[in-house]
């Protein structure tokens, strides 16, 4: 076997790991600190990507600046959502909540279609980003690079926004004993709508960065929620690291099954997620409370 | 009293459509098209829908009967097709249905139309199995199928393209089925198969794939998928410079994937189709430009061949002189005819194939578009013998009445 090949491959997993991160990032704070399994996860992330075509093709701004001005957006969106409707479910049992979600994908979805059409758009890579650079050990494409070095300081990023601010602390806080929070006079309400922006800001995010690499159309988030899920489960619900590390294997763990075996690639996140949960169901980083 | 006399009515009213409504049906001719009228592939359905309303006003009457149409959506499931076929033939009565995309689907509106004893004609479905394994003396299947698709590429493009072929296979029972055609004629033209992929449907990321594929060093790929599987392999190919080195070929590629992606993802990709508007056939352009202006957007090759069965079966009609299932199928079978989509088409009397020659077609570089939906140039063509193969290769025993 080729090693300089394999190699190569590897460092081209990291693509696939790191737009499962962003997408499991959201994910996971959403649940860790709300509680909420959010099925509308990918029509956000689709979301994203169609605020993108809005803002580059439609409007004619910069792709830089719809990387920064499409989370904006979907974040924005992402709050109405959780004010209007998800956060008047939180007493009742979590299942309220899932199906809510669920509901909304749909909405979302149809809504998309009925404004846009369901053919999807034309998205490519901005010139800037295009063509490749070469790395020494190969030549690599631009935009791949682009999107994996976005990733690395996201996830530190957010990391570092739950671990040392202030605000952190309390969503921390909010999410073992939100009543306790409450107390202490702090309003919690608020910070859960905007810990599901920074969720759906996220999620929309990944959106934007994979418009240029793949089919822009309503169902584009329909696939790649499964995916998410595995990967948040596998990293423990609620858990950053957990995701990231998680996010990464998981993407490598498919190049290499497509390397040494591709009618299997797919497959191995799944055996993957179902050897975590019977050695270890609350994967890799996550809280024991919920399931074990 | 009232009671009386309003009973009376309801049992006139009930006697006067018993015997109008036979009479009635016998006066006309009842299209039928079942295809997918909702959802992402509404994009082929609708086509097809109103390529049959307009082949059916082209053609006016039918042995001084008036022709009647009449269209479902079987939102690409196939059960609910064989819900609708049941629904076209009982209660309708039409005299034929048309269409119906979905392999499944058409196999199964197949199996009603010899449970009825009504003529199906086929145009959208790829599964050879419709004029072969569950072939019978209903149903014509007109337009492409997956041999046809599969086998064109290979012949022309192991002459034309390069002698060094990788492949990506979509891992499904269609993907399988044209890489096995496909193969076979890469064979017979003295192509090198270097390597092939299965991939499962619906992957969002095939970089890996695609490294693997640079690495075989291919004169040509080939991608043997379908609709949001081809965008994400061939947005992956462009980026790592793969067209810098190799040709692409698609299994199907459609104007609606152009559209979508943008001509610029697809410039120089090869495809094979049964027909494109630019075609010279007979009365192809005035069939385009109808229909541009009726539904501002080009034909697709589904389309056209729907306006073709229709008109070809009002024609067989008309031969027949009358609408009896069994006159009009004789009619058709070993027919030769030309017209908009086919020049000249024949129907096979030993499968029921319709055939004609194939064209190869190259998806134009952005700049070349000058018009409006003209996204492909045909730079090659493939005798009808050599793209359809032998009836009977596929294994149809055609039973009589």
């Amino acid at each position: 076997m080729d090693f300089h090949f394999i190699f190569i491959q590897l460092f081209n997993g990291l693509i696939l790991g790191s737009i499962y991160i962003l997408l499991s990032l959201g994910l996971t704070v959403i649940f860790g600190t709300l509680g909420v399994v959010n099925f509308a996860h990918g029509a956000i992330y689709m979301l994203g990507a169609y605020a993108a075509y809005s803002i580059v093709t439609l409007l004619n701004i910069n792709f830089f600046l719809a990387i920064l001005i499409c989370p904006i957006i979907v974040g924005i969106i992402g709050m109405l959502l959780e004010r209007s409707l998800i956060s008047k479910l939180y007493k009742f049992p979590h299942f309220y909540n899932l199906l809510l979600t669920f509901g909304m994908m749909f909405f979302i979805q149809d809504a998309i279609k009925i404004i846009y059409g369901p053919e999807g758009e034309s998205f490519n890579i901005p010139q800037m980003l295009g063509g490749a650079v070469n790395l020494g050990f190969m030549i690599y494409p631009k935009y791949r690079l682009f999107v994996i070095l976005i990733t690395a300081f996201l996830a530190l990023g957010v990391w570092l926004f739950i671990e040392k601010t202030k605000l952190g602390a309390i969503i921390r806080a909010g999410t073992d004993d939100s009543e306790m929070v409450d107390a202490l006079g702090i309003n919690i309400s608020r910070t859960f709508t905007l810990v599901f922006g920074i969720g759906a800001a996220l999620s929309g995010l990944a959106g934007v960065l994979s418009a240029p690499i793949q089919d822009v159309q309503p169902l584009m988030g329909m696939d790649i929620l499964v995916e998410t899920f595995v990967v948040v489960i596998v990293g423990g619900m609620g858990s950053i690291g957990g995701s990231v590390l998680a996010g990464l294997i998981i993407g490598e763990l498919i190049t290499l099954g497509v390397i040494f075996w591709p009618p299997i690639a797919t497959s191995l996140m799944y055996i993957l997620m179902v050897i975590i949960l019977i050695a270890r169901p609350r994967g890799f980083f996550g809280r024991a409370q919920f399931f074990e | 009293m009232i009671k009386r006399s309003l009973i009376l009515t309801i049992v006139l009213i009930g006697v006067l459509f018993w015997v109008v409504c036979p009479a009635k049906a016998a006066d006309t001719v009842k299209v039928g098209v079942i295809s997918v009228l909702s959802g992402p592939l509404a994009v082929i359905g609708n086509g097809e829908k109103w390529s049959a309303e307009m082949a059916i006003n082209d053609f006016g009457t039918v042995l001084g009967k008036k022709i009647e149409f009449v269209a479902r959506d079987h939102a690409y499931n196939p059960g609910i097709a064989n819900e609708k076929a049941k629904e076209l033939y009982e209660k309708e009565k039409v005299d034929v249905i048309i269409a119906c995309p979905n392999s499944a689907a058409a196999l199964a509106v197949a199996q009603q139309a010899l449970i009825h004893k009504k003529p199906f004609i086929s145009t959208s479905a790829g599964t050879t199995d419709l004029i072969g394994k569950r072939c019978n003396r209903y149903v014509i299947k007109w337009n492409y199928n997956d041999y046809m698709l599969a086998t064109t590429v290979g012949l022309w493009g192991a002459e034309h393209l390069g002698k060094r072929w990788y492949t990506i296979t979509s891992d499904y029972a269609w993907g399988h089925d044209l890489l096995k055609h496909f193969t076979a004629a890469l064979k017979k033209k003295g192509g090198i198969h270097v390597g092939n992929d299965m991939v499962a449907l619906k992957t969002a990321d095939y970089s890996p794939y695609i490294l693997k594929a640079i690495k075989a060093k291919p004169d040509v790929l080939v991608l043997l998928n379908v609709g949001k599987d081809t965008t994400n392999s061939t947005k992956a190919a462009v980026e790592f410079g793969l067209k810098k080195t190799c040709k692409i070929v698609h299994a199907l590629l459609f104007g609606p994937n152009i559209k979508g992606a943008g001509p610029e993802v697809f410039a120089d990709d090869y495809c094979a189709m049964s027909w494109y508007w630019k075609v010279d056939n007979p009365g192809a352009r005035e069939y385009a430009d109808k229909y541009l202006k009726l539904h501002g957007d080009r034909p697709h090759f589904m389309a056209a061949a729907v306006y073709s069965a229709t008109w070809q079966y009002l024609e067989a009609v008309k031969r027949a002189g009358t609408t009896d299932p069994e006159a009009v199928i004789k009619a058709l079978e070993g027919h030769t005819f030309r017209d908009m989509f086919a020049n000249p088409g024949y129907i096979r009397p030993e499968d029921h194939m319709q055939v004609a020659k194939a064209f190869l077609l190259r998806a134009k570089q952005p700049e070349e578009i000058k018009e409006d939906y003209d996204y492909f140039e045909i730079v090659g063509t493939v005798p009808a013998e050599e793209a359809y193969g032998k009836p009977g290769q596929f294994g149809c025993k055609m039973k009589g009445f």
